[in-house]
């Protein structure tokens, strides 16, 4: 059975748009809840039970969606920084070393 | 006509005069109370919390725990309690029988009568109102914050709080309540358990809950209503602000998504337990006491992490249906469907591979990440109400801060008498 993965909704507001395109990666944004831009960026469940820790309001909706979500913006900006400098949303092991 | 609240008791205001109240409460020992407390002394004074007429007694308390109900059987789930230590019993020298004057803001609040003061075993409480002992369970944490002895008996409010703006128009009481759902006309109304800004998942809950209400009425002129009852309790960071709550509420009725003839907006005072089935029951009495003829109840209502399951509560409140004077109202997830291209509830679409659910979490995570979301998830009226109440009620932030919890403005206060 292959590992169940958590995603953390970067959405995507003018300022990380225009990053993207200015990178070359607009296509890397899938649609979402009636035309919301998003990056999905996954984490195992290791990753996630590290990202809930370091950041204590991150929450994970377990009822719902399950997904990450409430981390501070400028994590999440760290975090697409990353994903820009990767060209990859698979990027949470690099990120999270450096907590 | 006698208004008969939950229990089939008449719902009485416990409310003093103010020329009779000044002279009560001369010489009374005065008793300071934290917000919680203030909150229940709201809450049974005005009815919201009939049949009580109090904090609970030992027996009432053992009863409630054991039985969920009260010691003369009506139902009841979670303790309404005043609790001191052992020394301020002592410096206060309070004893069985006195009448000591409860106050809030450095000001007279309410009279109680103590009947009793006893101790009891608080894990043994939580083990029966949560299922759990465990103190992470943040109504195991408030009860193992109590002091260690407990105080019963009646309470009279000998002071009317003031309701602060912009929250004064939704504090509607018991009987107000009442006489406002005759006023519209409404022959049924569901009540709405909120503590959020609405999402349009939220208003299809409502809506889908006016329906599952409106029934075999007839449609000839509006005869149902929903009541949106708001929570407004302690706050956590990361909350949006109780302001932004209310007041978005109501903007589904003003902006047109919901009317007059259909929608009102009102809060309660109340510190939530998150006691998943139990609190279902609790607001079962709570709403009847209010005028409500239906309740709303989704998939693990009220409920916190993984205590309960996700049906818990209908179970409970189906094991005490035949006891209460409200009928619940079940109602399924809403979501957006990419493919009907529309919010559409689980039990209706069938296009599951493609669902994409959303929560008021994930509302809250777009709108930090500086996002405005569409019209069909989050209505546009809400998100700039929203925005608003962030500049005007929350230092630049619609979410809590310390900041708003240090300066905000208090929901209600205490004049002077």
């Amino acid at each position: 059975m292959a590992e169940e993965r958590f995603p953390i909704n970067i959405w995507i507001n003018e300022d990380r748009f225009e990053k993207l395109k200015a990178a070359g990666l607009a296509d890397m944004c899938e649609e979402m809840l009636a035309g919301l831009k998003v990056l999905r960026v996954y984490c195992d469940e290791a990753e996630r039970d590290k990202v809930l820790k370091t950041f204590p309001t991150a929450k994970y909706d377990s009822a719902t969606t399950k997904s990450i979500e409430l981390l501070p913006k400028d994590v999440k900006d760290k975090i697409f920084d990353k994903i820009v400098e990767k060209k990859s949303v698979e990027i949470m092991g690099d990120f999270l070393n450096a907590y | 006509m006698a208004e008969i609240g939950h229990g089939g008791k008449e719902i009485v205001e416990r409310i003093m005069e103010p020329a009779e109240a000044k002279k009560k409460i001369a010489g009374l020992t005065q008793i300071p109370i934290r917000s919680q407390i203030a909150n229940e002394v709201i809450g049974i004074s005005y009815g919201f919390f009939a049949p009580l007429e109090g904090f609970m007694g030992k027996a009432d308390l053992d009863s409630v725990c054991k039985k969920m109900r009260l010691k003369d059987g009506v139902v009841w789930s979670i303790p309404i309690l005043f609790d001191l230590s052992d020394k301020e019993i002592s410096d206060y020298g309070i004893k069985k029988g006195d009448s000591v004057l409860l106050t809030y803001d450095n000001n007279p609040m309410a009279i109680l009568e103590v009947e009793e003061i006893y101790d009891y075993d608080k894990k043994a409480m939580c083990a029966d109102v949560y299922g759990t002992t465990e103190e992470k369970h943040p109504g195991c944490a408030r009860t193992y914050g109590y002091q260690d002895k407990f105080l019963g008996g009646k309470i009279t409010l000998v002071n009317r709080p003031k309701i602060n703006p912009p929250y004064d128009p939704y504090f509607i009481p018991p009987l107000e309540m009442r006489k406002r759902f005759k006023e519209k006309g409404w022959l049924r109304v569901v009540a709405h358990q909120t503590r959020n800004v609405p999402h349009t998942g939220h208003e299809w809950l409502m809506k889908g809950a006016w329906f599952q209400t409106y029934a075999e009425l007839s449609i000839e002129k509006p005869l149902v209503g929903v009541l949106v009852n708001a929570i407004i309790g302690a706050k956590r960071k990361g909350d949006y602000i109780d302001e932004a709550i209310i007041l978005t509420q109501d903007e589904l009725r003003k902006s047109g998504y919901f009317g007059d003839h259909n929608h009102l907006t009102s809060l309660t005072f109340w510190d939530m337990r998150y006691a998943g089935p139990r609190e279902a029951v609790f607001h079962a009495a709570l709403r009847a006491n209010l005028g409500l003829t239906h309740h709303m109840y989704g998939r693990d209502h009220a409920g916190v992490g993984t205590y309960y399951g996700a049906y818990d509560a209908h179970h409970m409140l189906e094991s005490v249906s035949k006891d209460l004077s409200i009928t619940p109202v079940y109602s399924m997830n809403w979501l957006f469907c990419p493919h009907c291209g529309e919010i559409t509830s689980e039990g209706l679409c069938n296009h599951k591979d493609e669902w994409q659910k959303f929560s008021g979490t994930v509302i809250r995570s777009i709108v930090q990440d500086g996002v405005k979301p569409p019209r069909l998830i989050f209505r546009p009226e809400v998100f700039d109400l929203v925005m608003e109440c962030a500049d005007k009620y929350g230092f630049g932030s619609p979410f809590v801060t310390d900041e708003y919890l240090e300066k905000r403005i208090p929901v209600f206060s205490i004049p002077s008498m």
